[in-house]
């Protein structure tokens, strides 16, 4: 198969199945994915949407090379960065907003005078105030995960995964997310947008795909696939 | 990630983890010596006073094997736990799990460093004069780390694969404080053949008596056994570094879903 030439990442015929738990026999098996191909251009915003469950972000974690596909490949352009962006999750919940965001930072490869550098721009824009100073496991939802969307922001990669981050915060910090994503994605910035409101993924992509059951059920342009997305949705409401 | 990225990012996981520990408790990093000094204070009770040991300078004798052997079974518990224990992260970020007991083990360094210098005040307290001999201590707290590194990472695979592993390193380290001469003398056994046999195949037992050797008895370690370890945890660390390095993916896979 012959690679188009601004291509950046490509999955050709991914399957991804675990065991879970003690069960190491067969019927213990999980299928996530299976036969997932797919390109990924330089500079296009490509959205993922699906049910929970269907397997959003496990495709996240094959492209961001977290996780390796048990049958098929991913290909990421040689010397490429990516980082996968999601709330909730990777803070330690007894140290400090600030700390975490300094971890998060270094983990994502800044060196730590760089990390130490933007994060009064992440206190500020996260707009957590003194809380910034005080335990992440004091804080609600809402404040995790303007921490969490502020930090993933502030940090530079060629390829950014996104994980359902704009789906929790307040109105007023969802609208100044939404402005902050969409100056991004105005750029050269590739971005894989994963979520299940579709309305978002109206509004912020080019092109989707649409995940049912571990398979890619239809993709293209992104008006075509959510309308696709829907009409299931519907039919699955009325029957 | 580049060397000096990931040495840099072992030592601010430590201190973070070490400062959120610290603000947990109220007597905060006092418990950095406290906890060692109480497991003392148990195992003098009940081997000396209830027991009655009948060594000349148990307390001394105990301290400079006890200290030690703390410090090896906390950082191989929870450096055996770190992958696991980090499946938030790991599910995120794609970075090289030897990190995660790494840090951990950074976290034991820190606080062993505080022990250490309060063992060597034990010591010279109770009579024993420092001399040259005490500098062989460097490459034996070395050989004693590189025993930790390579254990915990080969305790993390294991945990990683089986959570049932976790058990028994617990387990395995209760038995190990039993038969590596900390509250007993390797040296004082009736059977010569026995000590010697078991200076060979217990490497904890070795290298507690080696701390000994030189703060007690003022003489210097058996280079030959030193070398011998030192080849083989050096080999096995080096091993597990690239079997990690293999199986990052694989291993991330496990910490998600097991």
């Amino acid at each position: 198969m012959s690679r188009q030439s601004d291509a950046i990442l490509e999955l050709d015929g991914v399957y991804l199945n675990y065991s879970a738990g003690k069960n190491h026999f067969s019927e213990g098996v999980h299928h996530v994915l299976e036969d997932v191909s797919l390109t990924l251009t330089e500079g296009e915003t490509l959205g993922v949407i699906g049910r929970n469950g269907c397997g959003k972000t496990t495709i996240l974690r094959l492209m961001g090379g977290i996780i390796a596909p048990t049958k098929g490949s991913v290909w990421q352009r040689p010397g490429t960065a990516s980082a996968l962006l999601s709330i909730g999750l990777g803070f330690r919940g007894d140290l400090s907003g600030r700390d975490n965001a300094l971890l998060s930072a270094m983990m994502q490869g800044a060196s730590r005078r760089h990390a130490m550098s933007f994060l009064e721009e992440i206190k500020e824009f996260s707009e957590l105030g003194e809380s910034f100073e005080e335990p992440v496991k004091t804080y609600s939802s809402g404040m995790r995960s303007r921490l969490g969307f502020t930090t993933a922001l502030i940090t530079h990669v060629d390829i950014l995964l996104i994980d359902e981050v704009l789906s929790v915060g307040d109105a007023h910090f969802k609208n100044k997310a939404e402005r902050a994503m969409r100056e991004r994605l105005s750029g050269d910035q590739t971005v894989v947008f994963v979520s299940h409101a579709d309305k978002q993924i109206e509004s912020l992509c080019d092109r989707a795909i649409w995940i049912n059951n571990g398979r890619i059920a239809c993709g293209g342009e992104t008006s075509e696939v959510v309308s696709a997305y829907r009409e299931s949705i519907e039919k699955s409401n009325n029957g | 990630m580049t060397l000096s990225q990931y040495i840099r990012l072992i030592d601010v996981q430590a201190k973070f983890a070490l400062k959120a520990d610290a603000s947990r408790y109220f007597l905060g990093y006092v418990w950095w010596i406290l906890e060692p000094l109480l497991y003392v204070g148990v195992f003098y009770v009940v081997f000396n006073v209830i027991l009655n040991s009948r060594h000349p300078d148990f307390l001394t004798f105990l301290m400079c094997g006890k200290l030690p052997f703390v410090w090896f079974s906390k950082s191989v518990i929870t450096g055996s736990n770190a992958i696991v224990s980090n499946a938030g992260l790991i599910g995120k970020i794609n970075v090289p799990k030897t990190l995660f007991p790494m840090a951990r083990i950074q976290e034991g360094v820190y606080k062993q460093m505080a022990v250490f210098a309060l063992l060597i005040a034990v010591v010279v307290i109770n009579g024993y004069s420092p001399s040259w001999i005490w500098l062989w201590l460097l490459p034996v707290i070395a050989l004693n780390y590189l025993m930790i590194v390579a254990c915990a990472f080969v305790g993390a695979v294991l945990v990683c694969y089986f959570r049932d592993f976790s058990m028994i390193i617990s387990l395995g380290m209760t038995f190990l404080m039993f038969t590596s001469g900390i509250f007993w003398d390797v040296r004082t056994l009736s059977d010569p053949a026995l000590t010697e046999l078991i200076l060979n195949v217990n490497p904890v037992a070795f290298i507690l008596d080696a701390y000994r050797q030189i703060l007690m008895g003022g003489v210097a370690p058996d280079l030959g056994g030193m070398l011998r370890y030192a080849l083989i945890f050096g080999m096995l660390a080096a091993g597990m570094v690239f079997i990690m390095r293999k199986l990052s993916q694989a291993l991330a896979l496990k910490a998600l879903t097991a």
